[in-house]
């Protein structure tokens, strides 16, 4: 029972691509000539396997920042990585560089993080506040000057981004799958491997100093490739809300246990978790896909509240 | 063993001191004198470049070494997470000890709270743990900040056994308790307004005259004992 998640996640997988607007037939997958095949093997599979590894490396990046910021409001978007890709990938689509956007979306999250380093490096104290501020800051700064993108986009453009900042799991074989898969396990072994790290500070900042620990360089490692990950899926997929704002507390509520112990399974149950939005949004019958953010949050945020009464009594 | 050479900031001024090897100290001082915040110095909380360690400038040891060193245990426990267990902090203090998490806990009768969260001990509790830490932790030189308060008659001597024994190697008290301070007999440190006001052995300190210098009419000493004169 204890590693159900795991079953759960396979189970999905397996499964997920055989659902969508049109029927894929189990005897034509292997056939290569039929549109099942590609329906299949070019959308259905990349698909599935992304919004997996999305949600997955959302919900790990959500539960690493509520840890280190002890701010339980704390999303993978606060420091304002997201709206840097966000703010590259509009910046692609409104001068012209199309099939490069994701790639200026990762550039966005990339400058993002430096200008967010350097600044709070200029700082005397160093806190992880003050980084959530200017992280704050950084986000409005940014949504100004997506304003004004729009101002100079036109109308397919406007469409084009605001549609990009509401989070789509549309990839078309595995190009953009890939990175999003292996930056979503890096991650994973990653925090593993700073368990004893994260825990220590769970306690106390002096208490993980006293313990040996280097509290502002363990910070800074973990705070910058949790942000580079996250750079790596917004380019891809957009921002898409919720999940690693509440997959980990959902879990908190349910496990009991700190944070150090909840990495693999928020993992997985992200993981299933935007899979399964993934499914609903498809499932819909409407013309075209409900964006998936909309999902997670129709979903999540009602759910969540009913756990947060429900610990109360 | 232990140096502490031309510190002064907002709190302290001009502090000096010298610790020989295997030389304990008690640290007694009014309420706000700053005695806490010279042991967050001495271990390197508050960052400075005057502390000198078993003959390592301490701010240039890495976080290992310093923590083989020195450690301090706070007057209160501070744990963030309400879900880690008192059996888990103590499995994250272990670093430099032989003796198993276990043994601690029944040596200091914990056994039965160890499933419980940090968050929801009570202070007397909360100070056990942390005692209970330093001995897993086990530095050359552990500063207990008032290791006693919060604390019962009976747990309180057995704090005091468990202090003086070998199962801390060299230790730095700060306390309020001047019977535990005369008891243990260590060389004393007394301060007064961020400064230090006497750092001699304890047989000098608990002299009358020097007595009704620091605390005039409102300590009674009876025989080995010195309480409040109510």
């Amino acid at each position: 029972m204890k590693y159900m998640f795991i079953t759960i996640s396979l189970l999905l997988l397996a499964v997920a691509p055989f659902f969508g607007q049109m029927e894929i037939s189990l005897s034509k997958i292997n056939n290569i000539t039929s549109i099942d095949y590609k329906l299949f093997w070019d959308l259905r599979i990349p698909r599935v396997i992304t919004a997996f590894f999305t949600g997955a490396l959302l919900g790990l990046s959500g539960l690493i920042f509520q840890s280190l910021f002890r701010n339980p409001m704390s999303t993978p978007f606060t420091l304002g990585v997201a709206s840097g890709a966000t703010l590259g990938t509009a910046f692609a689509i409104v001068f012209g560089f199309i099939s490069f956007v994701a790639l200026f979306g990762f550039l966005g999250a990339l400058l993002t993080i430096i200008i967010l380093f350097a600044l709070t490096s200029k700082l005397k104290t160093y806190e992880t506040s003050s980084l959530l501020l200017v992280g704050i800051a950084l986000s409005f700064f940014y949504s100004a000057s997506l304003m004004i993108l729009f101002y100079l986009s036109d109308e397919t453009q406007s469409y084009e981004i605001i549609r990009f900042t509401m989070g789509s799991l549309d990839v078309v074989g595995l190009t953009h799958t890939i990175p999003v898969v292996v930056a979503s396990i890096l991650l994973l072994f990653m925090s593993l491997g700073y368990k004893k790290e994260i825990k220590l500070l769970l306690t106390s900042y002096d208490n993980a100093f006293l313990k040996g620990i280097e509290v502002q360089k363990t910070n800074t490692v973990l705070l910058i490739s949790v942000s580079i990950a996250i750079g790596v899926a917004v380019s891809i997929t957009g921002p898409i809300g919720f999940v690693g704002l509440i997959i980990p507390h959902i879990l908190r509520i349910i496990y009991k246990k700190s944070a150090d112990k909840l990495l693999i399974q928020t993992f997985f149950y992200s993981g299933i978790f935007l899979v399964f939005c993934d499914l609903i949004s498809r499932k819909l019958g409407t013309a075209s896909d409900v964006p998936i953010g909309v999902i997670t949050s129709f979903l999540g945020g009602p759910f969540f509240i009913y756990l947060l009464i429900r610990k109360r009594k | 063993m232990l140096t502490i050479s031309d510190f002064s900031n907002n709190i302290l001024s001009n502090i000096n001191m010298h610790l020989q090897e295997n030389e304990n100290l008690i640290i007694l001082g009014s309420n706000g004198a700053g005695k806490s915040t010279l042991a967050k110095v001495l271990c390197g909380i508050i960052n400075s470049h005057s502390i000198e360690v078993f003959k390592y400038k301490l701010h240039t040891l890495h976080a290992k070494k310093r923590a083989e060193l020195i450690n301090y245990i706070p007057p209160k426990l501070e744990v963030f997470d309400e879900h880690i267990s008192l059996m888990e902090y103590l499995e994250l203090s272990t670093l430099y000890s032989n003796i198993s998490v276990n043994e601690v806990l029944s040596l200091l009768c914990l056994d039965d709270l160890k499933d419980k969260s940090c968050k929801t001990l009570s202070s007397g509790e909360q100070q056990l743990t942390m005692l209970a830490s330093s001995m897993l932790h086990n530095a050359k030189i552990t500063i207990f900040d008032e290791p006693t308060a919060n604390l019962d008659p009976q747990k309180t001597l057995n704090v005091y056994n468990i202090l003086k024994s070998d199962k801390i190697k060299n230790r730095i008290i700060i306390t309020h308790d001047l019977s535990l301070a005369y008891k243990l007999g260590y060389k004393i440190l007394y301060m007064e307004d961020g400064k230090i006001a006497f750092f001699d052995e304890s047989r000098k300190f608990f002299e009358k005259s020097n007595l009704d210098d620091f605390f005039g009419s409102s300590l009674k000493r009876i025989d080995d004992f010195f309480m409040v004169n109510l």
